[in-house]
């Protein structure tokens, strides 16, 4: 009886595997900002698009996020069968150094939706030797966040619109004894993102500078960088709690949720996150608090998809890409997940990026003279290590083992051809 | 007939050794070979011989001070072992006797042994929050603190915050393991001992300890390397920090590798942990051994 069973299936499944592949391609996809939800969003939409396209089957393959990049690093080093492989602001380089990715001028030069790109996703787009090798999903960039009925409780209804105020007032609100702090600091992960914003906008001369710091161009030593990096010093000795050495971005979301830091620097894709722990209404974002010289820096990071350059079936590939790349299905892929979409046309047509909790981020980007878009050098040899580095280091100082001048002078040193 | 036997059981040991050559021996092989390339995700198709490039690199390395990160490693693996093996044989001598309930409190007991090394982590990270955590809430409440302790955030407790997690963790696998040596102690011994005037003190030390000795040296020897190679704990609660403080031999060879993007470091790392552990296994198998003849 079981035999039989087993034969029946095996005929069976001969059958439909020789019946797939006589009509179907199948496209190997691999996400890598994998998230349970995400994973979601993304089989709702091949649903819709294998539902347009019978002939396509799409295998979604998602790795655990922790080890993501590395999983599309093998895959794409060992030439695994792959048609789609989403790219990230921090291994585009490398993919484009180990000649893994298809080059996608001529796709561009006919897709429509390359004219409606925004800047900011435009400039990801060509990121490495200002060439598409991606089509940007999502974009981030920081705004602040501010739990505004906590800071009425403090009798603040000023919001800050300096670095300078954002400390005194995170400092005037702190209150240890009763559990009140001012900011949501980041000890862990991504530290430089943080620390960087104070530092950068002291400096004058970071106004023209292709990237906030590299090899070729860096103000380690400037005297407003060190100026900026004692302001940070400050909000942590003063406005924060001396746990938030060891805090990450849990811990961080954690802090503003609780009303213990009201204040609170992150991407949009916080937003449905917060809302769905607190709600909408209790808090407001607002453009990053600027600098002395009128500016501040915004670092912003993307995530897009690219083609291998060994695939098969890139015209298949290059179809997927520009259907889920277009105003519709990006700005309900956003929508859902958060960050900021890549066309601009999504803020007029999509009531939801109208939203008040979205103001903030299409005033940072409609002002590019105060809000300057920067990036880090990413393709540099010494940027992988750099994040850790950062974080010991910051740690350090903050708990006095190292002191400020030794940290900036050893930067430097770090950056050094 | 003997011969036949020894033969058939070569045979079917083959499969075996081909899986392990494959799996084990090969990788193991293949990453020694990284440690002596300059082999970094960046420039993959570039991976050139470099001699002991990555070890001096590690050795003199200003961020990660390898002096600390030993040290580290030397305190988290020895206090960590002391305190699972002492806890894990307590425990086993209190389960030996039948008592209601002791097949529900034993696989209570035994649970943390099947969860993962990550989600104990993550649990342990939320305890010793230094805002928001469990045990500060506990201090805070019954006085014993005035102000939340920086567990994860304070390098004075960090190590001792992540030592404690892994003690939690370890503690059934000594529980098991020598709930079972426990077990074939026969009781005629026992018996024997107690007739001769021997109080249990004496009787655990003259007569149970000899007796499941092997069992005993085996899982130490075991636990060592376990912990040693068993940075997952760590890799959830601090990450290495806060500046370095929990940072051990297989944490900074996981960054090397995660943050850096350094295979060839990272292999320096894991050659290392390997010649650390192959001269401990030596030195602690020929002590223990020493002892059993002078017995």
């Amino acid at each position: 009886m079981s035999k039989r069973i087993i034969v029946m299936l095996i005929a069976l499944t001969l059958l439909f595997s020789v019946g797939v592949s006589a009509n179907t391609i199948t496209l190997n996809v691999l996400e890598v900002m994998t998230s349970p939800e995400r994973t979601a969003l993304l089989w709702d939409l091949i649903a819709k698009y294998e539902e347009l396209n019978p002939h396509i089957n799409i295998n979604l393959i998602s790795p655990p996020y922790e080890q993501s990049d590395q999983k599309a690093t093998l895959m794409l080093n060992t030439n695994q069968a792959l048609d789609v492989v989403e790219i990230r602001d921090y291994t585009v380089k490398q993919f484009v150094n180990n000649k893994k990715l298809t080059d996608l001028t001529p796709y561009f030069n006919e897709w429509a939706g390359a004219d409606t790109l925004s800047p900011v996703a435009m400039a990801s787009a060509t990121i490495v030797d200002e060439t598409p090798y991606l089509v940007p999903q999502a974009i981030f960039i920081k705004a602040l966040y501010v739990r505004t009925d906590i800071l009425a409780e403090h009798g603040i209804t000023k919001m800050p619109e300096t670095m300078e105020e954002l400390v005194e007032i995170s400092a005037a609100i702190t209150d240890p004894a009763k559990n009140q702090f001012g900011f949501a600091w980041r000890g862990r992960g991504a530290t430089m993102k943080f620390s960087d914003l104070f530092a950068a906008v002291y400096v004058k001369d970071l106004a023209d500078a292709e990237y906030i710091y590299s090899e070729d161009e860096k103000f380690f030593l400037d005297p407003g960088f060190k100026e900026g990096m004692e302001l940070y010093v400050k909000l942590y000795k003063e406005g924060t709690p001396p746990d938030g050495v060891n805090w990450g971005f849990n811990e961080q979301i954690n802090g503003f949720v609780s009303g213990t830091t009201p204040f609170l620097i992150q991407d949009p894709d916080a937003i449905p996150l917060i809302d769905s722990l607190l709600g909408p209404d209790k808090y407001e974002v607002i453009p990053l608090p600027v600098g002395p010289h009128g500016f501040t820096v915004i670092d912003y990071g993307f995530t897009g998809m690219g083609i291998p350059s060994y695939s098969n079936h890139k015209e298949e590939a290059w179809d997927f890409i520009q259907w889920i790349s277009s105003v519709e299905q990006n700005g309900y892929f956003n929508e859902h997940w958060g960050p900021l979409p890549v066309h601009s046309t999504t803020f007029e047509l999509n009531e939801h990026f109208q939203g008040r909790h979205y103001e903030a981020y299409s005033y940072e980007m409609a002002n590019p003279d105060v809000f300057l878009l920067k990036t880090y050098p990413l393709a540099s040899e010494k940027w992988p290590g750099w994040g850790m580095i950062h974080e010991t280091d910051m740690q350090s100082l903050l708990l006095n083992r190292m002191d400020l001048d030794t940290m900036l002078q050893k930067w430097d040193k770090y950056w050094t051809k | 007939m003997r011969q036949r036997s020894g033969r058939y059981f070569f045979l079917i040991m083959i499969p075996a050794l081909v899986l392990l050559a494959l799996f084990i021996y090969y990788p193991i092989i293949e990453g020694t070979l990284i440690g002596f390339q300059r082999y970094t995700l960046f420039d993959m198709s570039n991976t050139p011989f470099i001699g002991f490039d990555n070890f001096r690199a590690i050795f003199s390395d200003i961020n990660f001070s390898f002096a600390q990160i030993l040290l580290n490693t030397l305190v988290w693996v020895a206090v960590s072992l002391l305190f699972q093996f002492v806890l894990g044989f307590v425990l086993a001598l209190l389960m030996q006797k039948p008592f209601r309930g002791r097949g529900i409190y034993s696989s209570l007991v035994f649970y943390p042994w099947a969860l993962s090394g990550f989600a104990i982590g993550l649990v342990w990270a939320w305890i010793f929050n230094g805002q928001f955590g469990l045990a500060n809430d506990v201090l805070l409440r019954l006085g014993l603190a005035s102000s939340p302790i920086g567990f994860l955030s304070d390098p004075r407790y960090a190590m001792i915050s992540v030592i404690i997690a892994n003690i939690w963790y370890g503690i059934p696998f000594f529980a098991i393991m020598l709930l079972a040596a426990l077990q074939s102690v026969p009781s005629q011994l026992m018996e024997a001992g107690k007739i001769d005037g021997a109080g249990p003190v004496r009787r655990l030390f003259s007569i149970t300890i000899p007796y499941i000795k092997p069992t005993i040296v085996s899982t130490l020897l075991l636990r060592t390397m376990w912990i040693m190679n068993f940075p997952d704990i760590i890799y959830a609660m601090t990450g290495g920090g806060p500046a370095n403080s929990t940072n051990i031999l297989a944490m900074q060879m996981i960054n090397k590798i995660l943050k850096f993007y350094d295979y060839g470091q990272g292999s320096a790392f894991g050659i290392v942990i390997m010649v650390l552990l192959f001269t401990y296994a030596v030195v602690f198998l020929r002590l223990t051994s020493d002892k059993e003849e002078t017995v």
